[in-house]
């Protein structure tokens, strides 16, 4: 019995910097089972109809990480997303290259960026000059040390992550959810001797741009979940190190604002943030807010209870070497 | 219908018009609010990033409140409800669930994990209906073109927070739909409005709530709507600063959720606190102001 098929309506951005002066989008409609993968929908237009479409991919089975592009703007491998659930929930598929990365042609991006970061973070183990690595031998971990960073070696570097990225796209000094995934991998490898390093120059080094707008987490193919190694990350970059930044002071801030009521004082977050130069600076848009919203200058009084939060945070944060 | 209400800190500080809002709704359709006086701060995904165990520990106090009581919870922000659906979550993980009951049972506090976290959209959309409320609709928000702007914890990650989709979401459009706006799709619906980074870098913040709002401005929108008041505070108290960084005059109303219900529903502009935000609603106003007014 032949299979059914579906009408596939496609969108495929074309370009040529080097010939075109801008960007179009080549409209093909195409008639294909519904579970065939995206990429085979492109390599069947690149066959048949127009042979100049370039893109890229390899082992059409998930693994080589080479066909991550826009599929109805979300950041997917071309492999194996389906057409079917695609033109069910927009009635067409609009294929771009991946994002944050310039056009070189097509859907082929120019990775140097994304590449460049994951260098800048030293994706390698740096054993500790003092336990070196034992000669002619392994160098065992136990199970439960593995187990911390079980999801990180899963990543193909597709980039799927850094294209989906806000933070990326709005600041190229982020380095982005796969660089900070690898990082905590290192970080949290019993073998490696830079973990102290490691932590302290990420916090200068764009740790604290991460939105955690968790896009990444949604993006990865392979479930890496990046976005909450970063937490991770920021919570032992703070155990390491202390508050040194911004975005550590604003954390610490906030916990330590919190304790002192249960609700947070909106006004004294600031303070606990910036220095007063910094407070200056922001005296203008705080005059504008406070004309609307007077409140934000109140000082909350403590929730009912409060001696059980107080409590709880005896408990868990004035006894740091319990902490995980 | 009986919750138990969590208003989180914004809505009772700064944000004072969303509780405002919040209230009118409730009465309207017949939701008793109750109130807890002992609840604490969510975290506000600041507090997850300093002490994980901590931030579990706070909203198992709050879940707990909830559970003697009976009542699930209601929130009215995506960032509260992000912090304790994930708490939520990370209860059901039996190490971390022994380590907090550690710290409560002394307290004489005890978890079961029975209380369900819910937004006031999910609240809208599933128990009143869409058709219930497109019933008590008195000013229909007619020809009004609205892009929902969901905020990022209400939706992702999407296996934690138990979101209807972390990426294709369209509750929000439904209700907007039922009240008689007209959703606009865009990109930036589902994307960060830059909050979590305001306090960090400033610039960098701004440009991406900028974006969002161009993005929505670009495909029609002449007002935005957040079920989150951080990012209302993105979008509306700093558009300025937005504007500044993406180089674009931007004039974008933006509304609280439960504000465009009520208007829809017929409450007053200043029962809703509308004149309480930084960039005017006027024209937002003018253009359902044609629609039949509450007697």
């Amino acid at each position: 019995m032949p299979e059914s098929t579906i009408s596939v309506p496609l969108e495929i951005y074309r370009y040529d910097p080097k010939v075109d002066s801008a960007p179009r989008y080549e409209r093909i409609t195409l008639d294909l089972p519904p579970h065939t993968p995206v990429l085979t929908a492109l390599l069947k237009v690149r066959q048949d109809r127009d042979p100049s479409l370039t893109l890229r991919y390899s082992c059409r089975s998930a693994i080589c990480g080479s066909c991550a592009m826009q599929i109805n703007s979300k950041s997917r491998l071309a492999c194996e997303t389906p057409v079917g659930p695609e033109v069910e929930r927009h009635g067409r598929i609009v294929i771009e290259p991946m994002r944050n990365q310039p056009v070189l042609r097509d859907l082929i991006v120019d990775q140097q960026p994304f590449w460049t970061q994951y260098e800048r973070i030293q994706p390698h183990l740096i054993p500790d000059p003092a336990h070196p690595m034992p000669e002619g031998r392994e160098n065992p971990m136990t199970p439960e040390q593995v187990e911390r960073f079980k999801e990180t070696p899963r990543c193909i570097a597709c980039g799927a992550c850094y294209s989906a990225c806000p933070a990326v796209e709005a600041d190229p000094t982020f380095p982005g959810p796969m660089a900070l995934a690898k990082l905590y991998r290192f970080v949290v490898d019993p073998r490696d001797g830079r973990t102290q390093d490691r932590l302290v120059s990420i916090q200068t080094g764009g740790l604290w741009l991460c939105l955690r707008c968790h896009l990444c987490t949604e993006a990865c193919p392979k479930d890496v979940r990046p976005s909450e190694r970063i937490r991770d990350l920021k919570e032992m970059a703070i155990d390491a190190q202390g508050a040194t930044e911004h975005g550590s002071k604003h954390a610490v801030g906030f916990l330590r604002n919190i304790r002192e009521t249960g609700t947070l004082n909106e006004f004294k977050l600031v303070r606990q943030t910036y220095s007063p130069l910094e407070m200056v600076g922001q005296v203008g848009q705080g005059i504008r807010m406070w004309r609307k919203k007077p409140e934000m200058m109140k000082k909350p009084k403590k929730v009912a209870g409060w001696e059980d939060v107080e409590k709880i945070y005896r408990a868990l944060e004035d006894s740091p070497e319990d902490r995980q | 219908m009986k919750m138990a209400y969590y208003p989180g800190c914004v809505a009772q500080e700064s944000g004072k018009e969303l509780d405002m809002a919040v209230r009118w709704v409730a009465r309207a359709i017949g939701l008793e609010l109750v109130e807890f006086p002992a609840f604490t701060c969510c975290g506000s995904a600041f507090v997850d990033e300093a002490n994980q165990t901590l931030n579990v520990a706070l909203n198992a106090r709050n879940l707990a409140l909830a559970e003697g009581a009976g009542l699930d919870l209601l929130t009215i922000c995506s960032t509260c409800q992000g912090m304790l659906s994930l708490a939520n979550r990370r209860l059901e993980e039996p190490t971390m669930k022994a380590r907090i009951d550690g710290v409560l049972s002394p307290l004489g506090i005890q978890y079961r994990g029975t209380t369900k976290v819910r937004h006031l959209l999910d609240v809208l959309v599933t128990d009143v209906g869409a058709e219930r409320l497109r019933g008590m609709v008195r000013r229909p928000l007619s020809g009004l073109k609205v892009g929902a702007f969901y905020g990022c914890h209400l939706l992702r990650p999407q296996a934690e927070v138990g979101s209807e989709s972390a990426e294709e979401p369209h509750a929000f459009e439904d209700l907007l739909s039922a009240l008689g706006a007209s959703p606009v799709f865009y990109r930036g619906r589902v994307m960060c409005c830059g909050f979590p980074i305001q306090f960090v870098k400033p610039e960098t913040a701004s440009r991406i709530g900028g974006r969002q709002i161009v993005d929505a401005r670009n495909h029609g929108a002449e007002a935005m709507a957040t079920p989150c008041p951080l990012c209302h505070i993105s979008l509306d108290g700093f558009q300025n600063q937005a504007a500044k960084a993406v180089g674009e005059r931007l004039d974008m109303p933006v509304f609280h959720l439960p504000q465009l219900v009520g208007l829809a529903l017929g409450a007053t502009p200043e029962e809703l606190g509308l004149d309480r935000h930084l960039v005017s609603v006027e024209p937002a106003l003018a253009k359902v102001a044609g629609s039949a007014a509450p007697p």
